[in-house]
């Protein structure tokens, strides 16, 4: 089991070390340091454009950094594809939902436990007791997931036939299903009402208490972030740059994070700092 | 009793090499229009298998089918491999390519192949019950395949490459895999085919019969393996059935894919998977003595 020997190896599950990301003349990801220890709930905010998406796509490695160097339990992992990565133990959700959306809500969650198949294209061929007994322990894990988040009774359904707040919940046990170590979540709550929002606020914190692994989100909805880092950090972005980081309450008052917000000219009394909390 | 058993084996052929054909392009969303040089490679390779090296009827089919498998790595193997892979459109001029090239080199080949003037004094040993006894297994096959974790792999390839990757799946070998499973069903009906005719020559696998193929699949709908399955047989027989419309089958055969295309994109049965369920509910109808189960 590689991924458990390398993870007693270093305490910080991620690393960022002096990472840019360059796309023409544009700089989306500027000189970023960030570091991630196991089991902790990073929230990652900021404007529209500011590098948030590229940084989650360097960290489950849609695309290589221009420079500087990605640690994942304390190795490196500039350069090694996706899938690999997601059998290292990083696993994502999309911005844009991207389920499978002809396959059912079942198949979803499943593929996350055979991307790498279990048995042999022969096993798979005559239908060997050896695959039936794969296809069993599958079968029970999967509808465990689905229990986990109230979707079981839509297990036969097709994905692409379910509501949008249940596509986005589906996305999320898929991507538990990999069994992370690290979960990348990209606006969970967008699109979503703020009944939504809080149901999914608690989904996210059981599944983050009883798994424990560590968690980047990406949010808009501030709320949502300040109630899922209340005991952590959050980062904020700004054109390719780590602005701030630091606790909610520090976040909310920081200088920096509201002028990037709500643009230079305003100065930091009490009534922008409701603003941020309330809409950004 | 001769014809109609010529259009059951023929229709056989065809179903084994559109089954192929259905792994490929209706489950992991690859479009190939060079399947009929697959079926050329297993058809002269199991032909010349069993008349020079006395390999047993079945076995050279089976070593046919694995002939094509062999042969789709050479342009699976460039066409899925790093950051020069090929994307939808451009794998298919590729297939493209490598059917052609696979008819050329066999007509302009004299040696063992026959070149042009073809592949003779083939023994006839594809009878219609060998037909129906490897459709049905090709048949049971590709439902177990593709109902296994290496199916659902090649569907999620299908649907969307990016969030496969995601989740893990390696793309290079669960393409390549797919190709080769293809390869296969399609080196399997080009031996059967072989056997059939007694007689192989290069023009019976050209451009034309890939996109036969290919018709069948799309026009049986994408994701579904009976689908394609009876467009395979349909395909066969409707052109016969309209034999004495002359000219005019084609263009009644034309009409029939533009309606298909326009109200039915997925295919006739597109997305509908085989399954047996139906059959066990007409057992425990006919049966009315047995308590009936709730769903």
């Amino acid at each position: 089991m590689e991924k458990h020997d390398a993870a007693k190896a270093s305490p910080n599950v991620l690393e960022f070390k002096g990472v840019s990301v360059q796309f023409g003349g544009v700089r989306a990801v500027n000189n970023v340091d960030l570091t991630l220890a196991r089991g902790e709930f990073l929230g990652l905010i900021g404007p529209n454009g500011a590098g948030k998406t590229t940084l989650l796509n360097l960290i489950s490695g849609a695309m290589p950094p221009t420079s500087g160097e990605i640690l994942f339990n304390g190795q490196s992992i500039v350069g090694i594809s996706p899938d690999r990565l997601c059998h290292l133990g990083i696993s994502r959700t999309f911005q844009n939902i991207r389920l499978f959306p002809k396959m059912t809500v079942f198949e979803n969650v499943a593929l996350g436990l055979h991307a790498r198949p279990n048995y042999s294209l022969t096993d798979a061929l005559f239908c060997t007791p050896r695959s039936i007994r794969r296809e069993k322990q599958n079968i029970e894990r999967a509808n465990g997931l689905l229990d986990l988040v109230g979707l079981s009774a839509y297990a036969k359904k097709h994905a692409g036939d379910l509501s949008y707040g249940l596509q986005r919940r589906l996305e999320l046990v898929r991507a538990m299903a990999t069994d992370p170590q690290l979960l990348l979540l990209d606006e969970p709550a967008a699109g979503m009402n703020e009944d939504e929002c809080g149901n999914l606020t608690k989904l996210i914190r059981s599944i983050h208490q009883e798994f424990g692994f560590g968690v980047i989100l990406i949010e808009h909805h501030i709320q949502v972030v300040m109630e899922l880092c209340r005991e952590s950090r959050i980062y904020v972005m700004n054109l390719g740059e780590i602005l701030a980081s630091g606790t909610p309450m520090e976040i909310q008052n920081d200088t920096k994070v509201i002028n990037a917000y709500l643009g230079e000219k305003r100065t930091t009394n009490g009534r922008t700092r409701r603003q941020i909390s309330r809409n950004c | 009793m001769g014809y109609l058993s010529t259009i059951c084996v023929l229709s056989c052929i065809n179903i084994v090499a559109v089954l192929g054909l259905a792994i490929l392009t209706g489950y992991t969303g690859l479009f190939s229009i060079g399947h009929a040089g697959f079926m050329a490679v297993g058809a002269y390779a199991s032909a010349i298998l069993y008349m020079h090296f006395g390999v047993p009827f079945y076995l050279a089919l089976v070593l046919g089918g694995f002939a094509a498998g062999l042969s789709s790595l050479i342009i699976g193997y460039p066409a899925f491999r790093g950051a020069g892979k090929l994307r939808g459109d451009y794998f298919a001029i590729a297939t493209l390519g490598f059917g052609e090239a696979v008819r050329l080199l066999l007509n302009t080949t004299y040696k063992y192949v026959g070149g042009a003037y073809g592949l003779t004094e083939i023994p006839g040993l594809t009878t219609l019950p060998v037909a129906l006894g490897v459709a049905f297994l090709a048949l049971i096959g590709a439902h177990n395949l593709m109902r296994s974790e290496h199916g659902k792999n090649c569907l999620a390839v299908g649907q969307d490459e990016v969030a496969a990757q995601m989740m893990g799946v390696n793309l290079f070998t669960t393409k390549l895999k797919a190709l080769f499973i293809s390869a296969f069903y399609a080196g399997v009906a080009g031996g059967l085919f072989g056997f059939y005719m007694t007689y192989l020559s290069p023009s019976n696998f050209g451009i034309g019969k890939s996109s036969d193929l290919l018709a069948a699949v799309v026009f049986g709908g994408m994701q579904s393996l009976i689908g394609p399955v009876i467009t395979a047989f349909l395909l066969v027989g409707i052109p016969e059935l309209l034999r004495f419309l002359l000219d005019w089958r084609l263009v009644i055969y034309g009409i029939l894919f533009v309606v298909v295309m326009v109200y039915r994109p997925q295919g006739m049965l597109g997305y509908r998977e085989m399954n047996f369920r139906w059959l066990w509910a007409a057992i425990r109808w006919l049966k009315p003595g047995k308590p009936k189960q709730a769903n």
